[in-house]
């Protein structure tokens, strides 16, 4: 008599379920980085402080966990609006590349009046994002080319661009590092008197409400939704495929341009090639755990922004390898999706009916 | 190891369930050695599950498989290969990078003779020789014909031992001088004492090469192991498709001489891959009627669905809807001159269904911008779903629940009342009632006939002509991608099989 085992979807996964899963998988999460921290040496006493309190509760160390969500929740978004019409973008970084060349492209050639030239700045990147996710989509759609590969591929070209530009034209003969000229003081975005913390974190958070708005409310959003979900149902029903299609994948690529913008005019105010790396697989982790729902975006991005935060720390303080806190925040991710999946299923055991 | 003489092979009362679908019920035949066996059944008869127990990819719920006596348990497929049964699917089992001989090394695991490629190529050699076929065992499988790839996959399963072959439509994709070289060596296999199963859509073959034959009918053999001798292509026609008896059926009220809803003339389209799907195709429906469109599947009928509905673009021809030339008009706008479709797969076709009933009863409607230019409700959606789910007494189904829950009956209750609403002046349906138990399908006939009643009209296309014939106020025969007739609504089963058979 054999027995089977079967994974059962649930109907409805409930609020409270959805949310004890989430703060479940944290801790799960962090209960296995500390005994990893242990193994590697780092005092007990010592690993509330530097896990928790140092990233979420304390001022300067809330302040940095703060600023550097401000790309990742528009990373996040990014993915979740492209996955949402089943498009893989997988070219987060080349987006935000663009971005940022774009509005260090308006500062350089000094568009428009210093008064609001931020604003144009934060436009063209933009608007650069979305160009740059343009071409894949434009390739899917008429050639069937693998968005997968082309995404990904034109992130290089991006990188090569920057490069291109800050080894060239665009470099900062005062400095010896491959870097742009800084943008003048007008054109930076305020400091909030909070670490540096800047008025970009208002401009993502706008930006998880108008997504959620589009998401959630608009005809896009729900045309979008049946669209992902099958696609020939879309078309059979008269829904306007090109055009829903073309909407949320520009605008995904909108939101990493966006990102891109945001760390030129808020936190680095020139270009350089640090910028936005890893940009790509936080974005989908994020856009993932959240489940592809904007308002979730922003939680699970400062949760993100913490754990990174936490692993500088550690790897400064402690001498801890960069392997140990990629590992750690494998970790953490890889707990909270498994607590999700278990939420989102139940296992079944059913008995084999015999022949 | 394969048994060298298999004598019979005994199916017996075999059943299988999918959840709550039952799709074969108390189904069996029996095939002995030296003879061809055809297997007719329309698409969803049961043909391909029967065959899947037979080779061990599903495990029956009920009944047994009997060789020569001995009741034998095939759980997996390489159990059904170990008993020499083997089966040629209508997509080869070949790997393309690698020679035919090779590929036959590759499937060997349990011949350890056949491992080594000169043995294989020979055994190969041997078997094509055999049947009158020829094989060259060295040539790689991408540069090989369809044809050619058939007979390699025929000589592989036959040279790993099978006794009992089982050939799922192999003429489908032949020419007519390929498929005469196909069943003469068939007939060889038989000769040589092996055991064949045919399934197949063509009555000329089962007539012409298959001692005997069974048919399924949704999941139910309706008749096994017949001999084919007495029977004509009609006789088998009739089998497959049913009959009504004219007391059943339900005829309009109306006078059927109303006006053009829907002109089709000489409507032309193709598939993806070039070929013509359907060709020269004419269609009338007045005001009031149900018209039928019988024919065997796989005739073009998805296809004509599609070119009318602009999900296909149409080589030649035009279409009008109630005076309005659509023939150039997206899926919307031929939607909001009020044609309407009811697709043969829901699952694919009607219904996304990982997301809620609400957002599936909505799609249209949002589409068009009626619930709203921009911004959607999602409370109004919800209350909307709410009224129709009450309305249509859709069972089980709550606005927030996820669609794949409903049942087959309630999702196509789902599309019904999606679909025949109140701007409904055509309805173009495919297999309506396909895969739904008696109770459904009656809920089907009704809607279809209130569209009628209110001044609309029903294109319904159906492989299955008890439908057919229950609904119909006029019946048109699809054959090859073409009309080839028409026939009142009270026309018999063996005239309509008569027509659906012809040209061919």
């Amino acid at each position: 008599m054999a027995f089977q085992f079967a994974l059962q979807r649930r109907a409805n996964t409930s609020f409270l379920r959805s949310s004890l899963t989430f703060s479940g998988g944290l801790l799960l999460g962090l209960l296995l980085c500390v005994a990893l921290l242990i193994q590697a040496g780092v005092p007990a006493d010592m690993l509330f402080d530097d896990l928790v309190w140092q990233v979420f509760f304390q001022a300067d160390g809330l302040a940095q966990t703060l600023t550097l969500s401000i790309p990742l929740i528009l990373a996040g978004l990014s993915a979740a609006l492209a996955l949402r019409v089943k498009f893989w973008n997988i070219g987060i970084e080349g987006q935000l590349w663009l971005g940022a060349i774009a509005a260090m492209a308006v500062s350089i050639y000094g568009v428009g009046s210093d008064s609001y030239r931020w604003a144009l700045m934060l436009v063209a990147a933009m608007a650069g994002g979305a160009l740059w996710i343009a071409v894949p989509l434009w390739l899917k759609e008429r050639f069937h080319a693998s968005e997968l590969v082309v995404t990904l591929l034109l992130s290089n070209v991006a990188f090569q661009l920057m490069l291109h530009l800050l080894f060239g034209a665009w470099r900062d003969p005062t400095q010896s590092f491959p870097i742009s000229p800084a943008i003048s003081e007008p054109e930076r975005l305020l400091k909030l008197g909070f670490g540096n913390l800047h008025t970009g974190l208002f401009a993502s958070i706008g930006m998880v409400f108008l997504v959620m708005w589009i998401m959630e409310r608009s005809r896009f959003g729900f045309q979008s939704r049946i669209l992902g979900s099958n696609r020939q149902v879309a078309e059979a029903s008269g829904i306007a495929v090109g055009t829903t299609l073309v909407v949320m994948v520009l605008l995904s690529g909108a939101m990493a341009g966006l990102a891109g913008g945001l760390l030129v005019a808020g936190t680095e105010y020139r270009l350089t090639q640090h910028l936005g790396w890893n940009m790509t697989f936080s974005g989908i982790v994020i856009a993932f755990i959240a489940r592809l729902r904007p308002f979730w975006v922003l939680p699970v991005a400062v949760v993100l922004a913490g754990v990174y935060n936490a692993g500088a720390t550690l790897k400064v303080f402690y001498g801890l390898t960069e392997a140990t806190v990629l590992l750690m925040q494998g970790i953490v991710l890889l707990s909270l999706l498994w607590c999700q999946f278990i939420a989102a299923f139940s296992i079944d055991r059913r008995q084999e009916v015999s022949v | 190891m394969s048994k060298a003489n298999f004598k019979t092979l005994h199916l017996r009362g075999l059943c299988k369930r999918f959840g709550e679908c039952t799709v074969l019920e108390n189904a069996g035949f029996e095939l002995h050695s030296g003879e061809v066996h055809a297997l007719l059944g329309e698409n969803g008869a049961g043909k391909s599950t029967l065959m899947n127990l037979l080779t061990g990819v599903y495990v029956p719920d009920q009944g047994e498989i009997v060789l020569d006596g001995q009741p034998c348990s095939i759980r997996k497929p390489a159990d059904a290969m170990a008993h020499g049964i083997g089966m040629v699917h209508q997509h080869y089992r070949l790997v393309e990078r690698f020679s035919v001989a090779e590929n036959l090394v590759l499937a060997a695991d349990r011949a350890p003779e056949l491992q080594r490629l000169p043995v294989a190529a020979k055994a190969l050699q041997e078997t094509a020789e055999q049947l009158g076929l020829a094989l060259d065992p060295y040539a790689r499988v991408a540069d090989l014909s369809v044809a050619e790839r058939q007979r390699a996959e025929i000589c592989k399963v036959l040279a790993l031992g099978a006794q009992i072959l089982i050939l799922d439509e192999p003429t489908a994709v032949l020419t007519d001088t390929e498929s005469e070289s196909l069943l003469a060596a068939i007939q060889r296999m038989a000769n040589a004492g092996k055991g064949v199963i045919l399934i197949t859509h063509k009555l000329r073959e089962v007539v012409a090469h298959s001692d005997r034959v069974t048919i399924l009918r949704q999941g139910r053999a309706v008749a096994s192991n017949l001999a084919t001798e007495s029977l004509t292509q009609a006789d088998i026609a009739q089998l497959m498709m049913g009959d009504v008896a004219v007391s059943q059926r339900q005829p309009s009220n109306l006078q059927t001489n109303g006006p053009d809803l829907l002109v089709a003339t000489g409507l032309s389209a193709s598939r993806n891959d070039g070929s013509t799907a359907i060709s020269n195709i004419g269609i009338r429906l007045r005001r009031g009627e149900i018209v039928g469109v019988a024919g065997v599947g796989g005739h073009g009928q998805p296809q004509l669905c599609e070119a009318l509905m602009g999900l296909l673009p149409i080589d030649s021809g035009s279409i009008q809807l109630d005076g309005f030339q659509i023939s150039q008009c997206s899926v919307s706008q031929r939607r909001s001159y009020g044609l309407r479709y009811i697709p043969a797969d829901r699952a694919t076709n009607a219904l996304a269904l990982d997301l809620p009933v609400s957002d599936n009863l909505a799609l249209t409607k949002v589409a068009s911008g009626s619930k709203g230019r921009f911004w959607i409700s999602r409370k109004g959606l919800f209350q909307d779903a709410q009224n129709t789910i009450t309305e249509h007494r859709i069972a089980g189904a709550s606005p927030q629940g996820l669609t794949r829950l409903l049942s087959g009956g309630n999702a196509q209750k789902l599309v019904l009342a999606r679909e025949l609403d109140n701007d409904c002046v055509v309805a173009i349906t495919h297999s309506p009632t396909r895969g739904l138990d008696v109770k459904s399908c009656g809920a089907v006939h009704t809607a279809l006939r209130e569209l009628t009643s209110r001044g609309g009209a029903v294109l319904l296309i159906s492989e299955d002509l008890e439908e057919i014939m229950t609904l119909s106020d006029r019946i048109l025969v699809m054959n090859t991608g073409c009309i080839t007739g028409e026939l009142p609504g009270t026309a018999s089963a063996s005239e309509i099989g008569a027509l659906m058979i012809g040209g061919h």
